[in-house]
């Protein structure tokens, strides 16, 4: 059992550890980063990795892969922070509110998200960002869009059981308000529940908005997101390895470390929690 | 039995018409298709012509009841790039999409089940520590790096693997391993704490203690109790493995619907995308209901807290 323990635990040092680097690398990208991120230099293309000035190479247009790579993570971080916060924020409200009053909005909340849950995540996100348009913004508001329906799913749910708590009905027989039951009493205990939601879902964006680029949507050329990276390098990939393996392993890593961590705040916060 | 199972029918046909009523609008008040399939220096009373024969000039609401009475017969329009009936149009990519997603699940089970079994039977062992290691790895990894990744090595470098299109099983190989990717890792973690929480449970001591083997023990006793999460969560996966299909296809130039899907929204054909969401919503949404049956058949007890 300790064992078990230590090796989770190890495992979430390690998460911590990728994800504190991909943090790192996302503030200070403008200082770590070599060159411009979109400067162009048609002289140098195509350059292999270890090229003098260029550790990563260059792409078709001769802009520094490592410099693209290093904003990539600025741009994925920003992106699925502003994702969670919207989704945390909305789900977890509506399903706070879904799960304290109840009654027909509560019911009609639940149906949409069947709906929603009835299609499946990457092609709904896909599709509302085909509808409402390209760039960062929208991105943002196409994965928010179809990403708030799990939060509001399991905040419904713990605040049902939360509800039926002693301390809950004490509070209402004490004759405390109903805002300030929900807010002081209801909210505390279903916060772990959202905070696991929340990290779980985060590398879940991350790769769902570089799939979504990847595809054609979402971040545009030239802002250098990892996702429209790896679209361009799939007409390079005869002559020019490096440009889809490195833009990928960057963001695998980031989603590796963000899921550890993740996994590490279900385990001590939540373990019942399946998602 | 019955109630329930038309109760969930209902259900069914309700959550796929609000899917459709939702990227209706949407699509409708999006933007104009009729300006991108027309040359730019067409005349207005040209553009305005076209737009009455496609019935884009009525009301939003008249369009939605015409739009509403074609869908009941299968009528979703004609394609604007191609042509031709819409929901054909999709329906004819259809099996390249099942038979893929069927190849892919049958991987992803027999891979991912038997090594959860082994992670939980010897906990703790070199076997446990490698499946969780790959498990956490195969969720980390997006399936399109990986794409990519597996045509450089096997296609560019090797030579061995067509890059894309279908033909012989070669074509299969990338694609299956990319669609199972997507599944593989959840499915063996859910297996091995599965097993793991049935392994628990005190008929497996009695099961022991009566001197059973452990192969007995865990094939009979274990594995029949561990089946139902993960009966679910196969339903609810092969489902997913719809969205995978999205990006496989596409990386792999697989003639699927998932295909037809990305390229429909690029070209902003939306008779197609229309009919795709249709149908992709109505598969997935059965295939649920499929699930739901069979885990009504595997346990009794959800039938009764469902109909209470």
């Amino acid at each position: 059992m300790t064992a078990r323990r230590l090796r989770r635990h190890g495992l979430g040092v390690v998460g911590l550890f990728f994800t504190s680097l991909a943090v790192v690398v996302a503030l200070a990208a403008p200082w770590l980063a070599p060159h411009d991120p979109v400067a162009t230099d048609f002289a140098a293309g195509l350059k292999p990795p270890g090229t003098p000035g260029h550790p990563l190479g260059t792409d078709q247009l001769g802009r520094d892969l490592l410099s693209r790579v290093l904003y990539g993570a600025r741009v994925a971080l920003f992106i699925g922070f502003c994702t969670v916060l919207v989704t945390a924020v909305a789900g977890g409200l509506l399903g706070l509110l879904a799960g304290f009053f109840g009654g027909w909005p509560g019911a009609a909340l639940m149906r949409i998200a069947d709906v929603q849950l009835s299609f499946p995540f990457i092609l709904l996100a896909l599709t509302i960002n085909a509808i409402v348009g390209l760039g960062l913004r929208n991105i943002i508001i196409s994965l928010s869009a179809a990403g708030w329906v799990v939060y509001a799913r399991v905040v419904r749910g713990e605040v049902l059981s939360v509800k039926q708590r002693d301390y809950v009905q004490a509070a209402a027989a004490l004759g405390v308000g109903r805002a300030r039951t929900l807010f002081g009493h209801v909210l505390p205990n279903v916060a772990p529940s959202i905070i696991v939601v929340a990290s779980l879902q985060f590398s879940q964006f991350i790769v769902a908005e570089a799939a979504i680029s990847f595809l054609g949507f979402g971040v545009q050329p030239p802002t250098p997101a990892w996702g429209s990276m790896l679209s361009e390098s799939r007409d390079f990939l005869y002559v020019a390895w490096w440009l889809a393996a490195f833009p990928g392993a960057a963001l695998a890593l980031t989603a590796l470390g963000i899921n550890l961590v993740g996994d590490w705040l279900r385990d001590v916060l939540d373990p019942k929690l399946r998602i | 039995m019955r109630g329930y199972f038309l109760s969930r029918v209902a259900q069914t046909a309700l959550v796929v018409f609000l899917a459709l009523t939702a990227v209706f609008f949407l699509v409708r008040l999006s933007g104009d298709p009729v300006l991108l399939f027309l040359p730019m220096d067409i005349q207005a009373k040209d553009l305005n012509e076209f737009r009455q024969r496609l019935g884009f000039n009525d009301p939003l609401l008249v369009q939605y009841g015409r739009f509403v009475g074609g869908a009941l017969h299968g009528d979703f329009g004609e394609s604007l790039r191609y042509k031709r009936d819409a929901l054909g149009l999709v329906l004819e990519r259809l099996p390249a999409t099942f038979t893929l997603g069927g190849v892919a699940l049958a991987l992803t089970f027999l891979l991912a089940v038997p090594a959860g079994i082994v992670s939980a039977a010897r906990r703790g062992s070199i076997w446990d520590y490698l499946g969780m290691t790959g498990t956490v790895l195969g969720q980390a990894i997006p399936g399109f790096w990986l794409g990519l990744m597996l045509i450089y090595l096997f296609s560019v470098r090797l030579g061995w693997l067509p890059t894309g299109g279908t033909g012989g099983p070669a074509h299969f190989v990338m694609p299956c391993i990319v669609l199972a990717s997507f599944y593989a890792a959840r499915v063996t973690r859910l297996t091995r704490s599965s097993v793991l929480e049935t392994l628990n449970e005190e008929y497996i001591l009695a099961a022991r203690a009566k001197g059973l083997a452990e192969l007995v023990v865990l094939g009979k006793h274990t594995l029949k109790n561990s089946a139902i999460p993960i009966v679910t969560l196969a339903g609810l996966e092969t489902g997913q493995l719809l969205g995978g299909a999205v990006i496989t296809e596409t990386i792999f130039a697989w003639p699927g619907v998932g295909r037809l899907t990305v390229q429909a929204l690029l070209n902003r054909d939306f008779p197609v995308v229309l009919a795709a969401v249709f149908t992709i919503s109505l598969t997935y949404t059965l295939l649920n209901l499929l699930v739901d049956l069979l885990y009504a058949w595997l346990d009794p007890r959800t039938r009764r807290e469902s109909a209470a």
